[in-house]
């Protein structure tokens, strides 16, 4: 026992001393040993059910027979899988681009699964001719999938597979963060200099190992696509040879209020931006001024709106007859679209069809409904250009780089009289010169002939809630209230979506249930149900249970406190990002119970976040002979913290759920 | 699943009369049907026609109403296909409110999509998929689609009203079958017998149908969908698939068919049976015997689910899943049965419904209704079930998603339909101990220990078996009802067992879990187990309560809060007691120190619909008492013994 221990305790010194000079991976294919079963527990996660050994990726550019070059990815996987639960690794897709005549390729696939028996290793490999399958999924998109044979828990599994491209565009992105913690993530790229590619990286994590090499290549590259004999030329240029590693990588975990984890795991991606000497210099990524102007000449993008489109006038005619107030058509005419077209795809920059056939199939997707609404309003000459962005979920875009995969959403800026409109017609009930959440995701683009950037930050959206209530005593001595409550935008939408589907009783149900059987709920009324540029606006009455107790406890804020903590977690490792900037302020005037006097009453108490006006929590209340006044505010001026922010923002509301659960007592007069 | 329909003399017949103008106009509906409806079925035509023994058509005519935005959902068009069933044609309309036809489509204009499960690595499943998009309230559409099986293992089911708020203004099914084939089929709500007529190729045509149905809402713990409206389900007596043959006349049959699919696919490779000996050789405890070869599959196997073609019936051999140490149910029990045979005991390929609370199987009516498959053991006494897809649950404990339900078990001689074991109130446990002590700033320390048992495992079994430290974490921070507070430390600990339990503790920091007032504190003494269920009271009820579960749950508490407190407002024991279940909790202060016990029966079954208010009430009454507040005063001086 002792002695397994201090063997234990050198080879743990001897592969520290082994890691400070490591600077290559010592993962290399089918070279598995007894030994690479031995630890149980990694200590980049001790938790993890499965760890990537090793990741690495290699991406070069190879003439190929087509007169033009191909991109040639190597990928190198090993994983050590601990136990069932890290079982999902076993299963791998690879996906496959195509345009529908050229496929990117999959070969040279090994897949091999190792596992410790009676000391000694035993190779299981995958039968790449039957156990690979291959589905469409769309019409760009091919997935291939495998599963590893033999898997069991403390198995090691390795895989290698090259995949060929002719899309210069697909150039492989690299993540070195993910669902399983990696202790070595590589990725190599040789880039010859006639090629030019935008390097975008992204994460909290440095490079253990950044390094830049200039070689010599020779590029062969064959034209045999002609019916005679073959084309053959051949270039010598400058390489670079980039590496980038980053060792113990942990994983990032989902917290509440995230765009999405893909802004903050570490990642780069690359974008051809264009051709360089000796190839005929071409610019491909362009400018956005330059994108812009393409865009608009585009057939199915800037032709869509700058046609004469004259065929309309039989729709948007008896849409705005009377109408000549140009805000109030421009109303008419976003009213319109969006009740009367389905959207079918949330995930679309760039429309697919024309104009005339998405009003004759009522549906298209987020881009073509936005280009309809853009069309028609610029019909009645009123200026609408539409904006380019990326949702919330689809992460960030950047204002420098015109990358257009890095978009996915349409919408429509209307400028009437020196007021401008953001519109977004996909959403069913969703109000004039609102746009969904998800919209507000920073840089966005207009296209028009100047492609201004528009910064749609969720600042930009205020929720504010206002909630009113009065209690006195009726004639008979029992307590009866009124509530009065305008929600934010946001949570009228949401509300209404929910009332159209379950209906107004449901609500009312929902209340009723909240308050308790013996509460009764009367003259319940809902304003503004079918405004839907509007806030709703809730009424109602409701009776309070006889209490007779000798001692009645009250919370002032009945349903309306806030009940939990939306910061569970202890520690956050990335940014908050809240959708929107709020401010629910709550107000109660209240009659003393008759034959009670107060006992005791909540201390007020004002809470401010940091010492500037960031935020606010106001919790006040006072007596005035039998009328008990109170008022509870919560204002957040910021939608954005950062991770060092995070446990005063926890802590701010901490202390809102505390102080809005605390009670009045009211006692029996002697 | 909706299923589609009609036959081609009845196909010239609805042209014809799609002439006529206004056909579907929604004029036309009587308002009896309008009522609580999304949308009315004007016509729907199911026509099955069956070719032979080995092949059917299979058209589905249907026209739907949709009056507003919740009807949508019906508009959508989309059915599956696979090797064994592939969609001929498709035909569609659109008409508008006065039944004037605005758009028509053919099979092109219908989407082709991979249909591959989640679920599965592969399988060949596309579907097609249309949709006219009209927000045009109220509107109608019309679709007509034709399949061909080429396989009739499964017929189609008659459901005129498919889901709740949905009228049927008519409906009508055709089984068209050779004079000399028999086929079978069972009704729901539905008085009368089929009318049988004969088609001009001498076929037999069994018809029925249904007129006028009002739209039907569901209520919460409504008993199941098919005692609630009319359903026919059908089934064939001699069919194929492939080249296999069957006959579904009987349960005894049907499992003979299941058993010419595995025939002879339980060899073993040799190292394996090697294996197995050298594990159980010399044991002569037959239970010890499969735990230990039970444990041995979890260890050595997973779930990996490729179904192609007679691949979603068929399992893969034994001699597969040893090479790959993979495959799905049928090939893991079929596995597990070789194994078991090596070792010389006996065991039985079992088909069952899985899900929890959807095993429901119509046992008067052998046919295909089973989406799983597990293994039993008999033995002399009784009898070890194994979920053989899990790497984790406990020899012969099944879990909700196959416990108390019908399942055929396949032998030589046929198949036999047996009940799986029910976990019933003194199996499914929850009980719980907490110690807690309460500081001035109102935070509570919790250190709780808990012990779940049966049923009320499961969730548990699956998180810890499914989820590394840190999500299990985080899972327990959306489970637990407090405000603010930190996880310290958690552990579980399984006992496997054919009753499985599992022990939690818990040590958690809740901030302000009780609110400190200038001279009051204000504490709920049941900290932890709080139901959070609550009835809508005015609705009136009509159909039957079916309540599925039952367990019991009993709750210790001791909460240590700082000295010198006495009791102000302190709730007396409250004891309720009904058909529903049993309920009594009670609370004291001693000293500085709470005392709180809580117990908790729910009771499973039937109850008729004028039962509901009581439920109601129930439920109501133990909400409210689950959240009971105490309330204390300081006293002038510290209490004794501080």
């Amino acid at each position: 026992m002792k002695f397994k221990i201090t063997t234990c305790l050198i080879l743990v010194q001897f592969s520290l001393i082994q890691v400070q000079a490591q600077d290559k991976s010592t993962a290399k294919f089918g070279d598995i040993t007894e030994k690479d079963f031995a630890q149980k527990v990694y200590s980049v996660d001790s938790n993890a059910s499965a760890v990537v050994i090793a990741d690495i990726g290699s991406s070069k550019i190879e003439g190929n027979s087509k007169g033009w070059f191909s991109l040639v990815f190597k990928h190198y996987k090993r994983v050590h899988i601990l136990n069932k639960n890290g079982y999902d690794i076993a299963n791998v897709s690879v996906e496959l681009y195509t345009n529908g005549s050229e496929e990117e390729q999959l070969d040279k696939l090994k897949a091999v699964t190792y596992n410790l028996e009676n000391g000694k290793v035993v190779e299981t490999k995958l039968d790449v001719k039957a156990g690979v399958f291959k589905d469409k999924v769309s019409k760009n998109w091919l997935v291939k999938k495998f599963t590893f044979p033999n898997v069991k828990e403390g198995s090691i599994i390795e895989f290698e597979y090259t995949k060929t491209s002719d899309f210069l565009q697909n150039l492989e992105p690299w993540e070195f963060q993910g669902g399983y913690p990696r202790l070595w993530s590589e990725y190599n790229l040789v880039l010859p200099e006639f090629f030019g590619y935008v390097f975008l990286t992204q994460g909290y994590k440095p490079y253990d190992i950044k390094d830049r090499k200039v070689n010599k290549e020779n590029f062969r590259i064959v034209d045999s696509r002609g019916a005679g004999a073959s084309d053959v030329f051949t270039i010598d240029a400058n390489v670079s040879v980039y590496r980038w590693v980053i060792k113990n990588v942990p994983t990032l975990k989902e917290e509440s209020y995230t765009s999405t984890l893909n802004n903050h795991i570490s990642k780069i991606e690359f974008q051809l931006s264009e051709y360089r000497e000796p190839l005929v210099y071409r610019n491909i990524m362009g400018n956005w001024l330059k994108v812009g102007e393409e865009l608009m000449k585009d057939e199915l993008f800037g032709q869509l709106i700058t046609k004469d489109n004259g065929w309309m006038k039989d729709i948007i005619n008896p849409i705005i007859k009377g109408v000549t107030s140009k805000t109030e058509q421009a109303q008419k005419i976003y009213a319109y679209v969006r009740d009367n077209f389905t959207c079918t795809n949330y995930n679309r920059y760039y429309p697919d069809q024309n104009l005339r056939n998405i009003v004759k199939t009522k549906n298209g997707t987020v881009a073509e409904i936005n280009m309809l609404l853009t069309a028609m309003l610029k019909h009645e000459d009123i200026q609408a250009d539409p904006v380019l962005l990326s949702t919330r979920s689809h992460g960030y875009t950047y204002q420098i780089y015109p990358l257009m995969s890095k978009f996915n959403y349409l919408i429509t800026k209307a400028s009437i009289d020196g007021k401008d409109y953001y519109l977004d017609a996909s959403e069913p009930r969703l109000g004039f010169g609102h746009l969904p959440l998800r919209c507000y995701n920073g840089h966005s683009r207009v296209i028009n002939a100047s492609v201004d950037p528009v910064d749609l930050k969720s600042e930009m959206v205020n929720e504010v809630k206002t909630t009113t209530v009065f209690i006195i005593n009726d004639e008979k001595g029992k307590l009866v209230g009124s509530m009065q409550q305008t929600p934010g935008y946001y949570e009228s939408y949401s509300l209404r979506n929910r009332i159209k589907e379950k209906g107004k009783e449901e609500l009312q149900k929902d209340i009723k249930k909240a308050f308790g059987a013996e509460v009764e709920i009367s003259q319940f009324v809902i304003d503004s149900l079918d405004k839907y540029d509007n806030e709703l606006g809730i009424k109602y009455d409701f009776d309070l249970a006889e209490d007779k107790e000798d001692i009645v406890y009250f919370n002032p804020m009945f349903g309306e406190a806030t009940k939990e903590n939306p910061f569970k977690s202890a520690e956050r490792f990335y940014p908050v990002e809240m959708p929107f900037t709020m401010d629910e302020t709550y107000n109660l005037q209240l009659e003393v119970p008759k034959d009670y006097v107060v006992d005791e009453l909540p201390k007020s108490m004002v809470l401010k976040l940091n010492e500037q006006d960031e935020g606010i929590f106001e919790y006040r209340i006072s007596q005035s002979g039998d009328n008990i006044s109170f008022r509870s505010r919560i204002k957040l001026n910021r939608a954005n913290f950062m991770p060092d922010e995070y446990e005063m923002l926890r802590e701010f509301f901490n202390y809102v759920v505390k102080k809005q659960s605390e009670q009045i007592v009211f006692k029996k007069k002697k | 699943m909706k299923q589609l329909i009609v036959l081609f003399s009845f196909l010239s017949f609805s042209v014809v009369s799609q002439a006529a103008d206004g056909e579907y106009a929604v004029s036309k509906i009587s308002p009896e049907l309008l009522k609580k409806a999304n949308a009315v079925l004007r016509l729907e035509e199911l026509n099955f026609e069956i070719i032979n023994s080995g092949k059917a058509v299979f058209t589905n005519h249907y026209v739907i109403t949709i009056l507003n935005e919740n009807g949508d959902d019906w508009a959508e068009f989309y059915e599956y296909y696979d090797k064994h069933r592939k969609i001929e044609s498709l035909e569609g309309v659109l008409y508008d409110a006065t039944g004037k036809q605005v758009k028509r489509i053919k099979t092109k204009d219908a989407e082709d999509l991979s249909g591959v499960s989640d679920a599965s690595l592969m399988d060949d499943n596309r579907y097609k998929r249309h949709n006219f998009y009209n927000r045009t309230y109220p509107y109608t559409i019309e679709y007509t689609v034709e399949i061909n099986y080429n396989s009739t293992l499964f017929f189609p089911m008659w459901v005129p009203q498919g889901k709740e708020k949905l009228s049927v203004e008519k409906s009508t099914v055709n089984i068209i079958s050779p004079a000399d084939y028999q086929f079978r089929y069972k009704t729901f709500n539905y008085s009368g017998e089929p009318i049988k007529t004969q088609d001009k190729k001498n076929n037999v045509v069994t018809t029925w149908s249904v007129k006028n149905m009002p739209a039907i809402e569901k209520e919460i713990y409504s008993p199941l969908w098919h005692e609630l409206t009319t359903v026919v389900i059908f089934g064939p007596g001699i069919f194929e698939i492939d080249d296999y043959k069957g006959n579904m006349a009987s349960w005894l049959e049907f499992g003979k068919f299941v058993q010419s699919l595995k025939q002879g696919r339980d060899v073993l490779p040799d190292n394996i049976k090697q294996k197995i000996h050298q594990l159980t050789d010399g044991i002569t405890d037959e239970k010890k015997k499969i735990a230990i070869l039970y444990e041995y599959l979890q260890k050595n196997t997973r779930y990996i689910s490729i179904q192609l073609g007679i691949g979603g019936w068929q399992p893969f051999d034994a001699k597969y899943v040893a090479t790959k140490s993979y495959g799905d149910c049928k090939a893991l029990t079929n596995y597990m049965f070789s194994i078991l045979k090596e070792a010389g005991i006996s065991s039985r390929y079992t088909l069952v419904r899985a899900g929890a609370n959807a095993g429901y199987i119509t046992n008067d009516f052998p046919s295909q209704q089973f989406n799983h498959v597990i293994l039993s053991v008999p033995l002399a006494k009784d009898t070890v079930w194994l979920e053989c897809t899990s790497q984790t649950l406990p020899s012969g404990y099944l879990s909700d998603f196959t416990c108390d339900r019908d399942a055929l078990v396949i032998d030589e001689t046929g198949g036999h339909l047996v009940h799986t074991p029910k976990y019933s109130l003194n199996d499914n446990i929850q009980i719980r101990n907490v110690i807690a002590t309460l500081n001035d700033e109102g935070t509570l320390q919790i250190k709780s220990a808990t012990k779940y048992g049966g049923l009320q495992q499961d969730d548990i079994h699956g998180l810890i078996n499914n989820l590394s430290k840190d999500k299990v974490k985080e899972a327990l921070h959306q489970q637990l009802d407090f405000a603010t507070y930190d996880i310290k430390e958690f552990s579980y600990k399984e006992n496997k067992s054919l009753l499985p339990t599992i022990d939690e503790s818990l040590d958690i920091t809740v901030s302000n879990y009780a609110t400190i007032t200038g001279k009051r504190l204000f504490i709920i003494p049941n900290v932890m187990t709080r139901t959070h269920r609550k009835l809508s009271a005015d609705v009136e009820r009509k159909y039957d309560i079916q309540l599925g579960y039952e367990y019991k749950d009993i709750d210790t508490s001791t909460i240590i809060i700082p000295a010198g407190y006495s009791t102000e407002a302190i709730t007396p024991d409250t004891k309720i007691e009904s058909k529903f279940g049993k309920y009594s909790s009670s609370v004291k202060l001693q000293d500085n120190k709470i005392t709180y016990y809580r117990s908790y029966e729910n009771y499973s079954g039937r109850f008729p619909a004028k039962d509901y208010a009581e439920l109601v009430k129930f439920c109501e009454a133990i909400y409210k008492a689950d959240r009971n507040r105490i309330v204390l005063v300081k006293t002038e001086q510290p209490a004794k013994g501080f």
